[in-house]
């Protein structure tokens, strides 16, 4: 997903949809009821269409509508509880309820996920820790992962296509399948583990691990209003977990 | 945090994270994505592999919603079950990394559908979820079907895990294997 | 002054049965070019790591002897903190040595500057001066994995040009280069030597480094068999009996049974066959 380069999303301090996206987690799982998680979630979608990710909205559907439909079942058709009757199937209205809230709650999570993740900008989070200097070697372990994960799919539908084209049945009998896991797996780890040997060699050459302050190339601008957003949000967060607490 | 470390983890969680795309395409009932976890675990101490399953547990629930983090505790639980597995010799050959296997898959099973129930009264994964409402359909209680429908999966990816990780060790050139000396010891040699 | 000196140094790898090295002596020093080149296992990578105290920091194993970098031991657990920044290391394959977190070439290039704590205005300078040397300033704002191989060993070479290091060990760097990658290289490992540097450059490429090198270290089994000047090491038989070769002409004329002192290049073979 790209964002336009005006987009709220892209010009925010990296920090803020990260605490946003903490905040609407915490508020989603304290949320008491159907009504509280619905309004959340109408909410997160508000500020995902606002912030430029509107996309986010969207492809969290793709793993959200199964997870809609399997609750709606689980609870609300096999639920207990005081039956009511719509167009000839009996529903119980407790697991309505029960399925409602969880799928408004699973909504407003994995959106705000899936927008906070396509904001993400990997240089300017690390450049936002280096400001303030907190540890470099988490916020490298974070974006190296992120970075790397393009390139291991890569490397392993390569591998995929050239054990294919060798002629290694992905498919036929469970046992042949069994087999294959070794041939297409090995390679790929092995690979990770002799790059794990340079790329060490080549971290540890270039002070990756060293005491010194790491510099931000481009330090991201952090204005009132980021931190104003963030407050807001952790404040709103907590309180819903008051409100949890104490309702 | 060295630099030997932050070479390996990135790798490690990115195992995790991709491999299960990969097994995937075989249609096999594995996730398999607690295999980096394993393997740090099994290279560099259960600590490190620790490392590897809470970060990378924290990533994917990044990428995919955050209701996924909580699973961490069971990556935490499966290095640190790997790490006791590698201290004695473990993986030294098939059947012992099997019943290694078993054992984890048992408890983080168990683990796993405590999370499921108490987090989101059992539906979080679609494959859990859709034999979890077989269950209730046949007439097994919520926390029971919870339970059963964990546990059996996660059996069998653990076995399916520890084997695999096994294998890959003892297949190791002696060079690597010299880069790691707690790979040795987890062989057996 | 002595950059790097060996001194009776051997290592074992974890595992082995063999050293890598045993008794090997031989230096390097400051402002000259210095090729290592062995057979097949002869240890010069081995060395090298020695050299930049990754052996045995990262590799484990044992080291005996004794090895003295810019001054100071580098297995000890304070080198790196006094090394940091002015020993480069070089390796075959780019893409293994890429940080994993820069967006782009820029960023690649800034990466050491910026983990050593450089101010940003020198950062900004020295990046831009090593692209240009690397002729890869075009390539600034791209993303580094996307790029081929020789572009992004030239990328991993601006890396360490950046940090203007005081030693350079480059293992087979010309591996991933194009031809007129390599004469780059080249020209560059010159450029440093003449600014101070030490270069220390293991390398199988005769043709490319006979006439750069200005010494020539041949390792067999371990230690330092053969140690002079390239030219005159090169023409005679001892490179063949340690099993190394020549340039392509030296090899050349020794099978056409021609006797040391050979000629190494086309014009010295022409020379000495048309008299």
């Amino acid at each position: 997903m790209t964002l336009a380069p005006g987009a709220l999303a892209a010009r925010a301090h990296p920090f803020t949809p990260l605490v946003v996206t903490a905040a609407i987690a915490v508020a989603a799982l304290a949320v008491p009821g159907p009504g509280p998680a619905l309004a959340l979630y109408a909410l997160t979608l508000v500020l995902v269409v606002t912030t430029g990710t509107g996309q986010a909205a969207l492809r969290a559907l793709v793993p959200l509508a199964p997870l809609w439909f399997f609750l709606f079942l689980l609870h609300g058709v096999l639920g207990e509880g005081g039956r009511v009757t719509v167009e000839g199937i009996s529903l119980s209205r407790d697991g309505l309820a029960l399925a409602t809230t969880q799928a408004a709650r699973l909504g407003a999570i994995a959106t705000a996920s899936l927008a906070m993740y396509a904001g993400f900008s990997p240089s300017r989070f690390v450049d936002a820790v280096a400001e303030r200097e907190w540890s470099f070697s988490v916020a490298y372990l974070v974006v190296a992962t992120l970075l790397a994960l393009p390139r291991f799919r890569a490397r392993a539908a390569v591998i995929l296509e050239a054990q294919r084209s060798r002629g290694l049945r992905l498919r036929g009998s469970p046992l042949s399948r069994i087999r294959a896991l070794g041939p297409i797996t090995f390679p790929l780890l092995l690979g990770a583990l002799a790059e794990v040997d340079e790329r060490g060699f080549a971290l540890e050459t270039r002070c990756a691990a060293g005491s010194a302050r790491r510099t931000a190339l481009a330090p991201p601008l952090d204005t009132t209003a980021d931190r104003l957003v963030r407050w807001l949000a952790a404040g709103a967060g907590m309180a819903a977990v008051a409100w949890r607490v104490v309702g | 945090m060295n630099a030997r470390l932050l070479a390996l983890l990135p790798a490690a969680i990115a195992i995790n994270l991709v491999i299960g795309g990969l097994v995937n395409a075989l249609g096999l009932p594995l996730y398999l994505d607690s295999i980096g976890t394993i393997l740090a675990a099994v290279l560099a101490g259960p600590a490190v592999g620790m490392l590897a399953g809470g970060i990378g547990q924290v990533l994917f629930g990044l990428i995919n919603g955050y209701q996924w983090i909580p699973f961490g505790l069971v990556q935490l639980l499966i290095a640190a079950l790997a790490g006791l597995a590698a201290s004695r010799a473990g993986f030294r050959l098939p059947s012992s990394s099997l019943a290694w296997g078993l054992l984890t898959g048992l408890l983080a099973g168990a683990l796993s559908s405590v999370l499921s129930y108490v987090l989101f009264k059992g539906v979080t994964a679609t494959g859990t979820t859709a034999v979890v409402t077989l269950l209730r359909q046949v007439g097994w209680s919520l926390p029971v079907a919870v339970t059963a429908s964990s546990l059996l999966l996660d059996l069998v990816d653990k076995s399916a895990a520890f084997l695999l990780v096994g294998a890959l060790v003892r297949a190791l050139p002696l060079r690597m294997m010299g880069r790691f000396p707690r790979a040795a010891r987890a062989v057996g040699r | 002054m002595t950059a790097l000196a060996f001194d009776e140094a051997g290592f074992t790898y974890p595992g082995a049965a063999a050293p890598a090295l045993a008794q090997c002596t031989f230096a390097a020093e400051a402002g000259a070019i210095t090729w290592l080149t062995g057979p097949l296992g002869a240890g010069t990578s081995t060395a090298l790591l020695l050299a930049a105290g990754l052996a045995p920091r990262h590799t484990g194993g044992h080291r005996s002897g004794a090895v003295r970098t810019l001054g100071v031991d580098p297995a000890e657990p304070g080198a790196p903190a006094i090394l940091g920044g002015r020993v480069a290391l070089v390796l075959s394959s780019p893409a293994a040595q890429l940080s994993g977190i820069a967006e782009t070439v820029a960023q690649e290039v800034a990466f050491a500057p910026a983990n050593l704590g450089w101010p940003r205005e020198r950062i900004h300078s020295a990046v831009d001066r090593a692209m240009e040397a690397l002729g890869i300033a075009h390539l600034a704002a791209r993303d580094p994995s996307t790029l081929s191989g020789g572009e992004m060993q030239r990328v991993v070479l601006a890396a360490m040009l950046v940090l203007r290091p005081a030693l350079w060990l480059l293992d087979e760097p010309t591996s991933a280069l194009d031809s007129a990658g390599r004469a780059l290289l080249h020209d560059i490992l010159r450029s440093e030597a003449a600014r101070g540097a030490a270069v220390v450059v293991a390398s199988e490429d005769a043709d490319g480094l006979y006439a750069v090198a200005d010494r020539l270290v041949v390792l067999s089994g371990g230690c330092a068999v053969l140690d002079g000047a390239p030219q005159d090491l090169l023409r005679g038989d001892a490179v063949w009996d340690a099993g190394v070769g020549s340039t392509t002409i030296g090899t050349l004329a020794r099978v056409a049974g021609v006797d040391a002192p050979r000629p190494l290049t086309v014009d010295e073979g022409v020379a000495r066959w048309t008299r």
